[in-house]
């Protein structure tokens, strides 16, 4: 056989451990998603643990032996309201008009939290709310049992007309009591000042209670006025689906390389000249002036002398006397240009540089 | 396996269906249904690609700059045929084209691949993974596997210094004397006596044979013969340095050293063959890397090809002692010893100057070395500070190049320092002088 291919069982043998190892962080991860203490949830919802969730306060009522019982639709909340109090948790989601008719049709305790001008019509009729009270402690100032027993409370939201407790924004009109915010009942803030008495009090008034907090808006508000979400017909959910199976395949198609890549030991690549140049980048970092000019001399006495007719052992002025008489230039300036001092400056390294090759093309072509 | 576009397009195809679709849901999970299975049936119906069966043509040697044809022949045993793609990887710096073939082999059948290589370096390289992609009948999905095939291609020096054999055989046939009237050799080994004819030396005639006879004899006079030479290429980290232009693929950056050496060590080989002398060839960094011994005239050129075609640069410093002690080893009789290595003096100074008396006691030895045209280009270079700086070090090296190879005249050994276009046709040249003084 040349296939070096792996085989199906070969491939599973060598993955199953990676396999293995996934599915067991899935499985635990599910395990404690469904055993764990910590819940989400909305706000007011009173199965969530988190600060916007009222989680504190059922486990308090039904430590006094309260049944709580939270509801998500007008259905099964119709069915309870009666012999219970229902608490309107989240009334923005509560939109559809056939619903709250029939909520309001039903007798029985109500604890408005924080209600729309709907609810307040269907549930509380006749009563007006005046928004914009601020949210802060304030002292009761009213005879309402509850209120009185709790004391200061973290309060506001809108006042209502009949509600006589802390600046009106908590009364009890009728069967139903009105609250203008429901932040005091919340997990974050039911330990501060009497927020945790005062809930007691208002939610703890019956032996059963509704729990009414949807998750999501229950029906359409009236007028059909319809969301984003509802005028996309269906299809297209399910057409951007299979655009994505789509695009996986694509993926799988483009992705998939025709055989592995292929590697190759490749060889140095030097040029031989480098060291040439990093010895003069070297001169030029520490400005060696004295060592470059030293060797540019050198190279042009070196080719010079045999044209003059001189031997290597020639002397200084032996060979500056042969330059002069041959170029023609001052023996002074010869002297100095052939045997002178270090160059003072870059500049004067490249004069001195031009100047030998004066001399050396002038001996050469003379 | 893998996925055609044509699967892609269906499966945007079944996108249009599901936006048209009254039941959409159901027909995006009828459309995923239907791409599983059709993808399912088309990979059950591919050929099977791991029951393939590869046989490769032999091993190949090409000259470097020229083209290999691999072929590869491809037998489906299976009973349904393989239709798609294949591919014959080769290492990328042999460019394998085309990339990918189109094959259809029918059930019980064979086909011929055939894939061109244009190597850009000189070595050896074997044959990557085959791969085939075997799509199905309905050309949605495929079977893909791959294969290994042994498969070789060497990539010989290019003795691109064989356009100056013919000029230079033609020097050696004057030195012989057989061109272009066979005048007096220039050699110093008696080859045969002839009839005077006008216009030979005087001082050539042979009087004793020619008392025996009734016409005048001249002795003809050839160059020695027989004598050997040992070329020894060192491989240690001075010929790794790339000088001048890659003549192969025109790459600025250059070709190695030892490249270039082996392009003159041809030549110098094949004109040694000609000239009827015995040529032996040594490789040494610090080991013996390549060595052919010996080789018949015939023989020796393909030998020393072969030998010299998969050496690559080593990067250490090279061991002149174990290599004079290998030269040494080899060379039992006077002969020409020829060292291709670098002029540098730094790593002559510690390496070859030292043992070099050892070798030049017993040899003669001739030094043949690439000069760098770059270090020329820089020695004048005058625009700026930075320039003239390059300049003076490059100057230095000259220098220091030029004092190396003074020591290496006192030591007797002849120097060969040459650009490296023109190094092969100078050592020629070095060799016949020496052929022509006697001194082999």
């Amino acid at each position: 056989m040349t296939s070096v291919t792996p085989t199906i069982t070969e491939r599973w043998r060598s993955w199953r451990g990676v396999l293995g190892a996934l599915a067991a962080i899935v499985l635990a991860a599910t395990v404690i998603a469904l055993f764990g203490g910590a819940r989400n949830g909305g706000r007011l919802d009173i199965e969530a643990t988190t600060p916007q969730g009222a989680r504190a306060l059922a486990e308090l009522l039904r430590a006094q032996g309260v049944e709580v019982i939270q509801v998500t639709t007008f259905d099964e909340a119709i069915e309870r309201a009666e012999g219970s109090l229902l608490v309107v948790a989240r009334p923005e989601f509560l939109v559809d008009p056939a619903g709250l008719a029939g909520l309001a049709g039903r007798p029985g305790a109500r604890l408005l939290i924080a209600p729309t001008p709907a609810v307040l019509r269907a549930l509380a009729p006749g009563v007006t709310a005046r928004p914009g009270a601020a949210e802060k402690v304030r002292a009761p100032g009213c005879e309402l049992k509850a209120a009185v027993l709790a004391g200061d409370a973290l309060v506001g939201g809108s006042s209502y007309s009949g509600a006589a407790c802390y600046d009106g924004t908590v009364g009890v009109v009728g069967d139903a009591t009105l609250v203008g915010s429901g932040s005091f009942l919340t997990n974050g803030r039911l330990p501060e000042d009497g927020n945790a008495a005062l809930a007691m009090n208002l939610a703890g008034a019956h032996q059963r209670v509704t729990w009414f907090a949807p998750r999501a808006p229950l029906g359409v508000p009236e007028g059909g006025e319809k969301t984003i979400e509802q005028l996309i017909p269906a299809n297209v959910g399910w057409f951007v689906w299979a655009l994505v199976v789509a695009v996986l395949l694509t993926a799988l198609w483009r992705g998939r390389r025709l055989g592995p890549v292929v590697e190759e030991r490749l060889p140095v690549v030097v040029r031989a000249a480098e060291t040439v140049e990093g010895r003069g980048r070297l001169y030029r970092a520490r400005s060696a002036r004295d060592r470059a000019a030293l060797a540019l001399r050198e190279a042009v006495l070196a080719r010079t002398t045999p044209r003059l007719g001189l031997t290597a052992t020639a002397g200084e002025n032996e060979i500056v006397a042969a330059v002069a008489a041959r170029t023609g230039q001052d023996g002074g300036r010869v002297r100095e240009i052939l045997y002178g001092g270090v160059p003072t400056g870059d500049a004067a390294l490249v004069a001195l540089a031009r100047d030998l090759d004066t001399i050396e093309r002038q001996v050469r072509d003379s | 396996m893998a996925l055609t576009g044509r699967a892609a397009l269906l499966a945007v195809a079944g996108a249009l269906v599901v936006l048209a679709a009254p039941a959409p849901a159901l027909a995006f999970w009828l459309v995923v249904a239907v791409i599983a299975v059709a993808v399912g049936v088309d990979l059950a119906l591919a050929g099977s690609v791991r029951a393939l069966r590869f046989e490769r043509s032999d091993d190949q040697r090409v000259r470097l700059g020229e083209t290999a044809e691999v072929t590869l022949l491809v037998a489906n045993p299976g009973r349904r045929p393989v239709r798609g793609l294949l591919r014959d990887a080769w290492p990328p710096s042999t460019r394998p084209a085309p990339r990918e073939h189109v094959i259809d082999v029918p059930a019980g059948e064979r086909r011929r691949v055939v894939t061109t290589l244009r190597p850009l370096r000189r070595g050896d390289f074997t044959a990557a993974a085959v791969t085939v992609r075997a799509v199905g009948p309905l050309g949605l999905a495929a079977r893909q596997g791959s294969h290994q095939v042994e498969g070789r291609v060497r990539v010989l020096p290019p003795f691109l210094s064989r356009r100056h054999l013919p000029g230079k055989l033609a020097r050696l046939r004057a030195i012989e004397g057989l061109n272009p009237v066979q005048i007096r050799g220039q050699g110093t080994e008696f080859d045969s006596l002839r009839e005077y004819v006008v216009g030979d030396d005087v001082r050539s005639i042979d009087w004793r044979a020619s008392a025996r006879r009734a016409d005048v004899v001249v002795r003809t006079w050839r160059p020695e013969r027989d004598r050997r030479v040992l070329i020894v290429l060192d491989t240690g980290r001075t010929s790794a340095g790339r000088v001048g232009v890659d003549p192969a693929s025109g790459d600025p950056s250059g070709w190695p050293r030892l490249d270039w050496g082996m392009d003159a060590a041809l030549l110098l080989a094949a004109l040694c063959a000609r000239a009827g002398d015995r040529v032996d060839f040594l490789a040494y960094d610090r080991a013996v890397r390549a060595q052919v011994t010996g080789g018949g005239r015939g023989d020796l050129l393909p030998g020393l090809v072969t030998a010299m075609a998969p050496l690559e640069p080593e990067l250490v410093e090279a061991d002149a002692h174990g290599m004079v002690a290998a030269v040494l080893a080899r060379a039992r009789r006077r002969c020409l010893v020829v060292v291709l290595t670098d002029l540098n003096a730094t790593a002559l100074d510690e390496g070859l100057l030292p043992v070099l008396p050892q070798l030049s006691s017993r040899h003669l030895v001739l030094v043949a070395a690439v000069a760098d045209p770059r270090v020329a280009a820089l020695a004048a270079g005058r625009d700026g500070a930075a320039e003239v700086f390059e300049a003076a070090a490059a100057e230095r090296q000259r220098v220091e190049r030029r004092q190396v190879t003074a020591r290496l005249r006192r030591h007797g050994v002849e120097v060969v320092d040459a650009l490296p276009d023109d190094l092969a046709s100078a050592l020629a040249d070095a060799y016949l002088n020496l052929k022509a003084a006697g001194r082999l």
